[in-house]
């Protein structure tokens, strides 16, 4: 036997071995700013109305950490799916989870069903959003724009759970487009940035999206006239 | 395409040969999942603890390693920290062995099955090393350290690539010491050898693996077709899923609509067809460049 086999006599079975990811993740918390803006070194995405969660995976097993859920294993057991959809073991996810109503918008009344202990209320789902760990190793040092690609490529996308889709750049069309879907907040990731723990600085802010009226309005508008103007 | 689920290199001397590595096999049982009889809903498997007589949270559970009846000891997360392990994502090779003394010695107790497929830039050694395998007529016996886990593995060439197979570890796999095996107190007389030879003759052909089915499979999906084809207009229901694929589409298409909508603005912008609206467009750009400046501000004081 080597001496790199454990030592101890730990039975874990044959698949309950060591785990080696963080007991938990620590967040890394956006920081507010006013408005959405326009920046090609940003990654826009919505902000999703759902609880912030991270998903570890680590040797077929997930634990999703989420704020103020002591078992959010068991309140979304839907979302073990996900560990079918990941290339890699050794995996955390930031992201958010959802409930979604029969015609798949997010429904807020019914994530609260959920946490009341309602245990079919709705669709779960989960979005990731960022990547911490990778094959067993943090990745939080990589720039956004690498952790991204990263995810897209270690994630699968699923019936439930898939990473988030996002816009470089065009940080206002994506919040004018939110408004129409009726998400009030946009999430503007700098690809540059490495994750951090805590506050975020510049890294990860969180711009408020107000549908106010001369800007909702015209909008419509033109979406119902352009085919005649073609 | 099929997805790696392992990256590293095979290493040996001063050679470090780029490789992925995918299962080479698949399970093909049938799934079930447990329901609850009444309404048919997918059940949860709560945490019991039958001193307290409640379903308690997976954060009130600790690990417990039992070194003697009903005897635990705690293993705490930082316990299993400190085990020292290698992460290394490397396969090492440990021994070049002949074929037939590596079977004797326990590559015949396998767990698992891998394809090899070389980097681009390892391929000239890769095919170097199997071609060399395949003359020689030897296995490389390796380590490699897989979900965590050391394991000790076999390098056979197979057909166009590289066959790696995890194997147990020899303190893993039992004694013959426990069954009753007497081959020596057996007398077999010549006749009885001739005629077992000769049904052996008999039977003798090419092993064939597509004419070997997992017939139970084939039996049970039938059985379950005929259930799903008489009660489908339930399932298909129930089964109707909203996916989170839907919700990335709605997304999409309104980011398009809102792009459309500029472009849209823009151009009666041009025309200057309705003055009303080019103004508003207008009006519209020149508070988004106000807004922009503003947040780069913003960002650097937050």
């Amino acid at each position: 036997v080597s001496p790199e086999q454990l030592p101890l006599p730990v039975t874990h079975g044959s698949d309950e071995p060591a785990l080696r990811l963080p007991a938990r993740a620590i967040p890394m918390q956006a920081t507010l700013v006013d408005a959405p803006f326009d920046d090609a070194g940003y990654f826009f995405e919505p902000w999703w109305p759902g609880i912030r969660a991270f998903a570890l995976a680590e040797r077929g097993r997930l634990r999703l950490q989420a704020d103020g859920l002591a078992d959010a294993d068991a309140t979304f057991s839907e979302i073990g799916e996900l560990l079918g959809q990941l290339g890699e073991d050794g995996v955390v996810l930031d992201g958010t989870l959802l409930v979604l109503d029969d015609g798949g918008r997010p429904d807020p009344a019914l994530l609260r069903a959920r946490l009341d202990g309602v245990p079919d209320a709705g669709r779960p789902a989960y979005v990731a959003s960022d990547l911490l760990w990778a094959g067993g190793e943090p990745v939080t040092r990589r720039s956004f724009r690498t952790r991204r690609r990263w995810l897209e490529a270690l994630l699968a996308a699923g019936d439930r759970v898939m990473a988030g889709h996002g816009y470089v750049g065009d940080g206002t069309l994506v919040a004018e487009a939110l408004a129409t879907l009726g998400i009030d907040a946009l999430s503007a990731r700098q690809l540059s940035a490495r994750y951090r723990a805590g506050p975020a600085g510049a890294a990860w802010l969180r711009a408020p999206i107000i549908p106010a009226e001369p800007r909702g309005r015209p909008t419509l508008a033109l979406i119902q006239r352009l085919p005649l103007g073609d | 395409m099929a997805r790696s689920m392992w990256r590293g290199a095979i290493q040996f001397g001063l050679v470090t040969i780029p490789v992925k590595l995918y299962l080479a096999t698949e399970s093909g049982g049938i799934g079930f999942n447990l329901l609850h009889q009444k309404d048919l809903s997918r059940i949860q498997m709560k945490i019991y603890c039958p001193v307290d007589d409640e379903v308690i949270p997976r954060s009130e559970t600790v690990r417990g390693y039992e070194w003697s009846k009903g005897k635990y000891v705690v293993v705490t997360e930082e316990d299993l920290e400190s085990v020292p392990l290698k992460t290394v994502r490397s396969i090492e090779i440990e021994a070049f062995v002949d074929e037939e003394r590596a079977e004797e010695q326990g590559t015949r107790f396998v767990k698992q099955a891998y394809y090899l497929e070389p980097d681009e830039i390892g391929r000239k050694a890769f095919y170097l090393l199997k071609s060399v395998l395949e003359e020689t007529g030897k296995v490389a016996i390796c380590k490699i350290v897989l979900k965590d886990r050391e394991q000790l593995a076999a390098l056979n060439p197979f057909m166009k690539t590289i066959l790696l197979t995890t194997l147990h570890w020899p303190d893993e796999i039992r004694s013959l010491e426990e069954l009753s095996l007497p081959e020596d107190e057996i007398e077999i007389k010549p006749s009885e050898r001739k005629m077992a030879e000769q049904l052996v003759a008999s039977m003798a052909g090419e092993f064939d693996p597509s004419e070997e089915h997992d017939e139970y499979r084939e039996a049970l999906i039938k059985v379950i077709e005929a259930k799903v084809a008489g009660e489908k207009p339930e399932l298909v229901a129930k089964a109707e899923p909203t996916k989170i694929g839907d919700l990335m589409a709605a997304l999409e298409a309104s980011v398009s609509a809102a792009r459309e909508s500029r472009r849209g603005g823009a151009k009666a912008e041009e025309k200057a067809a309705k003055p009303a609206r080019a103004k508003r467009a207008s009006s519209r750009k020149a508070k988004e460049r106000e807004e922009e400046a503003p947040a780069a501000r913003r960002r650097k004081t937050a």
